[in-house]
């Protein structure tokens, strides 16, 4: 997926409800690229233009399932308390 | 390696240089922006609109930019030094492994290098501790000596400074910050503190500045000051205690400060512990006295005080030398009762300033670690130059491997990589083994040295050795790792001729040729150098010392000078003792003296000499010393005349006697017998010459005869010149027989008889006391010596190597002659002559080094010529025998060449 690609992803899933400064994706990829959780190459999307596909590598997927049980227990923390002020 | 398929994708996927990195973020963004102006239009906007659309969701193009190129620029760089580390690792790995495989050659060629490098950092070891660190004092590069010489009076080259002097150059000195003085001196602690074994010390008597010049703080207590060196002019009541000598004698006693030892017997109060470290210069000072001295007094002509100063930040040694010089030049007028314009130029007196380190180390020693240095680097080089040679035999036998390599894609910085990798990985082990040999080196070299090389006790192998080591080797790996690459080894005329390529290795059989002549050329120059100091050391040994020390013991002994205040208490004493030692069974006879030959001190002391003048009488400084009967009779120094003896105690007849060498410098050509000698700043009595000495060394076999007053024991403990000295005095015994130590337990005996507190020391022979006044001279010429046994056998390896390897390629030729009808003999010649041809050029290039460089030998020779004929004779006929011996061998194997078999093959 090329960091377009990305972005409409996430325009899709979350209906343009989430709305960010597009060029700051780019650190975030090769920074993640650095680490070693993303891969990278040059290849042609399907109307044959030449973009950088990135793709999640078997520590990114790691990484992400850990960043994700993260997120979910503060998600979950946070619904509690949110829970127990709206009682 | 070649090919590496797993480096390609990683080449696609990072840009190698930073501008191609550049624009592949360039590239990527563009490649975003421009897909999102195209939505944009594709949703009915203007192309201007969805520009600016385009931009404003991206944000800070710019910054964005940068943030990105800098984490892509260092994710280059980390994977750049990955890929280094993994070509080195991989490169040494495949290394390792080729070298694992040609054993003999990874043996030679580890050996060679790891004696040539491990003796290198040996040497340099010694080198750096000694002459190149700075003393172990702070800011110790701004230490200086300070002395007088006296150029005027050839008997006494150098004085030490007077008091005055001290507070002179301490207030006029603009270069110095400030100046010390002391004087060193065995004395006896007899007492105190619950400790009553009497114990011989070297104790110090100093101004209370030194301390501030060597940076010494106390460890408990506190140091001298100055009211302690001007209550010393009345009594000698305090004195600070070396770290060490507290912990052994008193065994760290906490509340040692205040209590009272016994030094000679008097009393003295523990004022200080100085710490483990704080020392004079090169010494093991126990005790810390204060110097009786005075500002106010009146300057006196007693130059016998070492004296260290501590120069100003940003001066230099040069600095202080001019502003003292100019200083010294005005005495004259600052201290007219002390000296005149005409002594001051009769004697050239003045003040000299020599670096501390310099003054400690002395230059003879600082030019032998040099010389040896020098040494060592020469047998690296001849050891790098067989390792060289070593290699371009491997290169030879793997050329058509490497030419394989090269057709099948391998570049030069491939082949490039892999030779340096080997020979990294080869002087890596080197510098293992080199530190191994350096080690065990340095542990038999610092038991050989000479007791008395300075600094000794701060030889170890350190950092500065183990960097020294890693340099050495890691120069020598780069070299030889080069050598293949500069030659040109990628020869694909290989594969064409079937592996007979003959111009090639021509040209590295000269490479070879030149690396021989070049090691036949620096073993000469070695060779020559050991010859040369062997010949001073015979020489020296042929010396005619002017006494027989052949079954003499010598020892010293000490009399406190509490009990013996009296000239005829001390010379009671030492009568009595010497007849009771004589009568010991094995004695044949005993005496005492100041000083033993050999080790006579060069201070000098005035004295008034009767020699025909205006006055009669002629001042002069000379060299004097005490003896009792039976000195010269046990040394069997001959003496003309006669010697006074034990009768003669009677001050107003007393007489002494003077060296040969005296009498003929102040009665040249006429009897001194007769004549007269006033001791000590002219002082009488005045003593009439009895006895004349025959030739003594006493400074030394490489030093001319002595010229000495040998004055009777009585005037020295009556005058008041010479400052409450303890009666120190060296015994000499003459005994029947070689078992001299045998007798000492007798002596020992009989002394404590007369006073238990007079403590014996330094028992040695008096021929070991010959030998080790030679220690320093052999120690350089052992190592020297070895130096040139190593560069001896590895340039006979050398030589051999490639004479064995002409032969090798010349097996054809020598089959064709042999063919042809040529003799055994014929051929040996052949092989012998082409050694002896590289031997010869060899010899002549080093003989021209010989004679260039033998003269930086200088003062370490002795009775012979740096360009002795004999001795270049002989390393030259000792170097071309071996070239002919190391070529026998390989002579041999080509007069069995089978011509049948050469032809056909």
């Amino acid at each position: 997926m090329h960091g377009l690609a990305v972005l409409h992803w996430i325009e899709n899933v979350t209906g343009q409800r989430l709305q960010i400064e597009e060029g700051a994706l780019y650190p975030a990829l090769h920074r993640m690229e650095q680490r070693g959780w993303l891969d990278a190459e040059w290849g042609y999307t399907e109307r044959n233009r030449k973009a950088k596909f990135y793709r999640l590598t078997a520590a990114g997927r790691r990484q992400l399932t850990a960043e994700l049980l993260k997120w979910s227990r503060y998600t979950e923390a946070v619904g509690l308390v949110v829970a127990r002020e709206g009682a | 390696m070649a090919f590496d398929p797993s480096r390609l994708p990683r080449v696609f996927r990072i840009p190698f240089s930073r501008r191609a990195l550049g624009d592949e973020v360039d590239a990527e963004l563009r490649f975003h922006l421009e897909g999102r102006i195209e939505e944009l239009v594709a949703l009915g906007m203007s192309r201007e609109d969805a520009t600016a659309e385009a931009r404003r969701r991206f944000g800070d193009l710019d910054a964005h930019r940068r943030e990105t190129r800098a984490i892509d620029e260092d994710m280059l760089r980390m994977q750049r030094r990955n890929d280094f580390a993994e070509t080195l690792a991989r490169e040494l790995k495949y290394a390792a492994r080729s070298l694992a495989r040609a054993k003999t050659f990874s043996a030679m060629a580890l050996v060679t290098l790891a004696l040539g490098i491990g003796a290198a950092t040996a040497i340099f070891t010694i080198l750096d501790a000694i002459v190149l660190r700075p003393l172990p004092y702070a800011r110790g590069d701004r230490l200086v000596a300070l002395s007088s010489p006296v150029p005027g009076i050839k008997a006494a080259p150098v004085w030490g400074l007077a008091r005055h002097e001290m507070y002179y150059f301490k207030r006029a000195s603009r270069t110095l910050e400030d100046l010390g003085i002391y004087r060193r001196e065995m004395s006896t602690i007899t007492g105190g503190v619950g400790v009553q074994q009497a114990e011989r010390a070297t104790v110090a008597y100093v101004s209370a500045s030194l301390f501030g010049v060597l940076g010494i703080v106390p460890e408990r207590g506190r140091l001298l000051n100055a009211d302690d060196n001007l209550r010393a002019l009345d009594t000698l009541d305090v004195a600070l205690m070396s770290h060490g000598l507290w912990e052994r004698r008193y065994g760290g006693d906490p509340a040692i400060i205040g209590k009272r030892i016994d030094l000679e017997g008097f009393p003295v109060t523990v004022a200080g512990v100085l710490p483990a470290n704080a020392q004079l210069p090169d010494s093991k000072t126990e005790l810390w006295l204060p110097l009786d001295m005075n500002p106010a007094s009146p300057a006196r002509s007693n130059h016998v005080f070492s004296a260290i100063g501590r120069m100003r930040p940003g001066v230099t040694v040069d600095d202080a030398q001019r502003e003292l010089t100019a200083l010294t030049a005005q005495f004259s007028t600052v201290f007219p009762n002390v000296y005149t314009a005409r002594m001051i130029k009769a004697t050239g007196f003045t003040t000299q300033v020599k670096s501390l380190r310099d003054d400690v180390v002395g230059t003879l020693v600082t030019k032998a670690l040099w010389i040896l240095f020098g040494a060592v680097t020469v047998v690296l080089l001849i050891a790098a130059a067989n390792v060289a040679n070593l290699f371009l035999v491997r290169i030879e036998t793997r050329r058509l491997e490497v030419a394989v390599r090269s057709a099948i894609g391998a570049s030069r910085r491939d082949l490039a990589w892999h030779y340096l990798a080997e020979s990294l990985a080869l002087s890596g082990c080197a510098a293992l083994g080199a530190l191994a040999i350096a080690w065990i080196g340095l542990r038999i070299l610092v038991t050989l040295a000479p007791a008395d090389l300075p600094r000794l006790d701060e030889v170890h192998l350190g950092w500065a050795s183990v960097a020294f080591t890693i340099a050495a080797a890691l120069a020598a790996g780069v070299a030889l790792g080069l050598l293949p690459s500069l030659r040109g080894t990628i020869d694909l005329t290989m594969l064409r001729e079937g592996g007979r390529g003959a111009t090639g290795s021509r040209r590295r059989l000269a490479a070879r040729n030149v690396l021989v002549v070049s090691q036949m050329a620096l073993a000469l120059v070695l060779l020559a150098s050991a010859g040369l100091l062997v010949r001073s050391l015979r020489n020296l040994r042929d010396v005619q010392p002017g006494f027989d020390a052949t079954n003499v013991m010598t020892m010293s002994l000490a009399l406190p000078n509490a009990r013996y205040r009296t000239a005829a208490l001390a010379s009671n004493f030492f009568e009595q003792l010497s007849s009771r030692i004589r009568a010991l069974p094995g004695v044949k006879a005993v005496g005492f003296g100041g000083a033993l030959p050999l080790e006579s001190s060069e201070l000098c002391t005035g004295a008034v000499i009767d020699v025909p003048g205006p006055s009669g009488e002629r001042g002069d400084c000379v060299q004097m010393m005490q003896v009792t009967p039976g000195y010269f009779e046990t040394l069997r120094i001959p003496v003309r005349g006669r010697a006074p003896d034990w009768s003669e105690t009677d001050l107003s007849g007393a007489s002494a006697v003077v060296s040969g060498a005296f009498a003929d410098r102040f009665w040249p050509n006429q009897n001194a017998i007769g004549r007269g000698v006033k001791c000590c700043n002219g002082n009488p009595p005045f003593y009439r010459i009895s006895g004349i000495t025959g030739p003594v060394r006493t400074h030394g076999l490489d030093r001319a005869a002595g010229q000495v007053v040998y004055f009777p024991m009585i005037p020295f403990a009556t005058n008041p010149g010479i400052e409450g000295l303890p009666i120190f005095m060296r015994m000499v015994v003459r005994t029947s027989g070689p078992q001299g130590s045998e007798v000492v337990p007798a002596i020992r005996r009989v002394v404590a008889e007369l006073d238990p507190q007079v403590p014996i020391t330094d028992v040695a022979p008096m021929e070991q006391l010959l030998a080790t006044s030679l220690a320093r001279r052999s120690f350089t010429m052992m190592l020297l010596a070895t130096a040139a046994a190593l560069a001896l056998l590895l340039s006979a390896v050398g030589i051999y190597g490639v004479i064995s390897y002409v032969v090798a390629q010349r097996r054809g030729e020598i089959g064709i002659r042999m063919a042809l009808g040529a003799r055994t003999g014929q051929v040996r010649g052949l092989v012998v002559r082409q050694s002896l041809a590289l031997a010869a050029v060899g010899v002549a290039i080093g003989l021209a080094g010989a004679l260039a460089t033998t003269r930086v030998l200088g003062a370490l020779l002795f009775g012979v010529s740096p360009t002795d004929p004999l001795i270049l004779a002989a390393a030259t006929a000792l170097l071309v025998t071996l070239a002919a011996l190391a070529s026998y061998f390989p002579a041999r194997r080509a007069s069995q060449v089978d011509p049948v078999e050469t032809l056909r093959g």
